[in-house]
């Protein structure tokens, strides 16, 4: 009997490990129908995380707005399909991708090796520096007044990553994580930390929208640059993202809308 | 923060958080009952493989369960991934019902056997000794330890924003990141509190009216 559920138990436990590695054999279709799906369905629908201000969030009447939002809209329009946003956990997303529940990521993904090896990415399409933010009265100026400071970071972020590889990380007192960036900033407020560490277009957006009285060190650790992410095999339909993309950068729609969120064309594509 | 603007966008995520609840109780509390006899079983097997389920399902996250009901279609069979709302049902119910089978397993096995014996005497049928002279024992005893798994019950709703579920905590969570504020966090918090309030109050009344022997 102990054997039988030794053997019942490990079972599961395999079963569970298939599912959250997404250790599966590739599907060998071979032909890439992927734009034909979306324009058959009449819908491309966009995976992301409603909590990401400025690119992807809810406003005061929880109507889903931001960036990324208006550009998508755009590209749909001129796709011919309609734009469909499905909210997902954040740390779901490649398998919520890649069930085929969602057609792509477009949440302001900074990219990195790992997301590079699971996904199909666009371009860059803006960059980013990651940045410590500080009140303004606290007399920190650069990485060494850091030294032995409380730095707030978002859980499972690149800053986290980042963070945590730099040489700053050691000279710090301690550095939490939180969910979500404005949490982070709240913390920095109550005086739980001196520092939060995070993207420079979040930390732009919340700072001026919140009229905070908080800086942005002039160093900068590391610049990221956003993409957009496909499943691996979906190259058709990631290629005519990006061709419409370009022509949106070209007739200046792509500069309007990044004018209406960041105040100026930060946009990178080409 | 405009709470005229905030709180009918709360009370859609309310609407969310009371279906889970209202259904998983529907669903698991007769599968509990079922749960419970088939763990009392006099074959070995049947009692065996229901101990093992029981075992998974207290013995891993309930977040975990979620996730595995939503995605494990796909993922192990390359089939239909479930509709996220059906699969948080899903796993909810037979989450709960792993816990109030427990509770009605000790609820039955504390009737002493003298009872039994006596409704044998007086010539009750088996099934007649049980729904007639046990359970509505049972149902008095039982009720404090049911009323903790409800009551928990109603928190635990938030677990399904793991699957992207908007329920009450997941939009209090966002509009409090969309408008940098937490107040929405505040509100949601209200609102379980009062539900939970309601709750106890009403099991209350029932433990109360149960209660025909003093």
């Amino acid at each position: 009997m102990k054997l039988k559920k030794l053997i019942a138990g490990m079972l599961l436990v395999m079963m569970v490990a298939a599912v959250f590695t997404g250790c599966k054999k590739e599907e060998s279709t071979g032909e890439d129908n992927s734009l034909q799906k979306v324009k058959d369905a009449g819908k491309l629908v966009l995976g992301l995380d409603d909590s990401f201000p400025p690119m992807g969030f809810r406003n005061e009447d929880n109507k889903i707005v931001g960036f990324d939002i208006d550009v998508a809209t755009e590209v749909c329009k001129r796709m011919g399909v309609e734009l469909e946003l499905q909210p997902i956990d954040w740390n779901a997303k490649e398998m919520e991708l890649n069930s085929g529940n969602i057609d792509c990521i477009w949440n302001g993904m900074s990219i990195d090796a790992s997301r590079q090896e699971k996904m199909n990415l666009s371009e860059p399409y803006l960059r980013n520096e990651m940045i410590f933010v500080v009140a303004a009265d606290s007399g920190i100026e650069t990485f060494a007044d850091l030294a032995d400071k409380a730095v707030a970071v978002q859980n499972g972020s690149t800053a986290q990553t980042i963070l945590e590889n730099s040489d700053v990380y050691d000279t710090l007192k301690e550095a939490t994580s939180f969910d979500d960036n404005v949490t982070a900033f709240l913390t920095l407020e109550a005086g739980g930390c001196q520092a939060v560490f995070l993207d420079s277009v979040v930390a732009e957006y919340y700072i001026t929208e919140n009229d905070k009285d908080f800086v942005i060190l002039e160093e900068n650790l590391q610049e990221e640059e956003y993409a957009i992410g496909f499943r691996k095999a979906d190259q058709k339909l990631r290629d005519e993202v990006q061709k419409i993309l370009s022509e949106m950068k070209k007739d200046g729609t792509l500069g309007e809308i990044s004018a209406k969120w960041f105040g100026s064309d930060i946009t990178i594509v080409e | 923060m405009d709470l005229a603007k905030l709180l009918p966008i709360l009370f859609e995520g309310l609407e969310v958080t009371l279906q889970i609840f209202a259904l998983t109780l529907i669903l698991s509390i007769p599968l509990g009952v079922i749960v419970a006899l088939l763990k009392m079983s006099k074959i070995k097997i049947v009692s065996w493989v229901t101990g093992v389920y029981i075992l998974i399902m207290r013995g891993t996250p309930l977040m975990l369960q979620i996730l595995f009901i939503y995605f494990a279609p796909y993922f192990l069979f390359r089939a239909q991934t479930p509709d996220r709302f059906n699969a948080v049902i899903i796993a909810f119910a037979i989450n709960y019902a792993a816990y109030f089978a427990e509770i009605f397993r000790g609820g039955i096995q504390s009737m002493p056997i003298g009872q039994y014996e006596a409704a044998d005497a007086l010539g009750y049928t088996k099934a007649q000794t049980f729904l007639r002279i046990i359970l509505p024992q049972v149902v008095k005893r039982v009720l404090p330890s049911v009323a903790n798994e409800v009551i928990t019950l109603i928190k635990d709703t938030s677990l399904a924003q793991v699957i992207a579920v908007t329920e009450l905590f997941a939009l209090a969570n966002k509009q409090a990141t969309g408008t940098s504020s937490v107040i929405p966090l505040f509100v949601a918090g209200v609102f379980y509190f009062v539900l939970n309030w309601i709750l106890t109050k009403l099991f209350d009344y029932i433990e109360k009216k149960l209660d025909y022997y003093k």
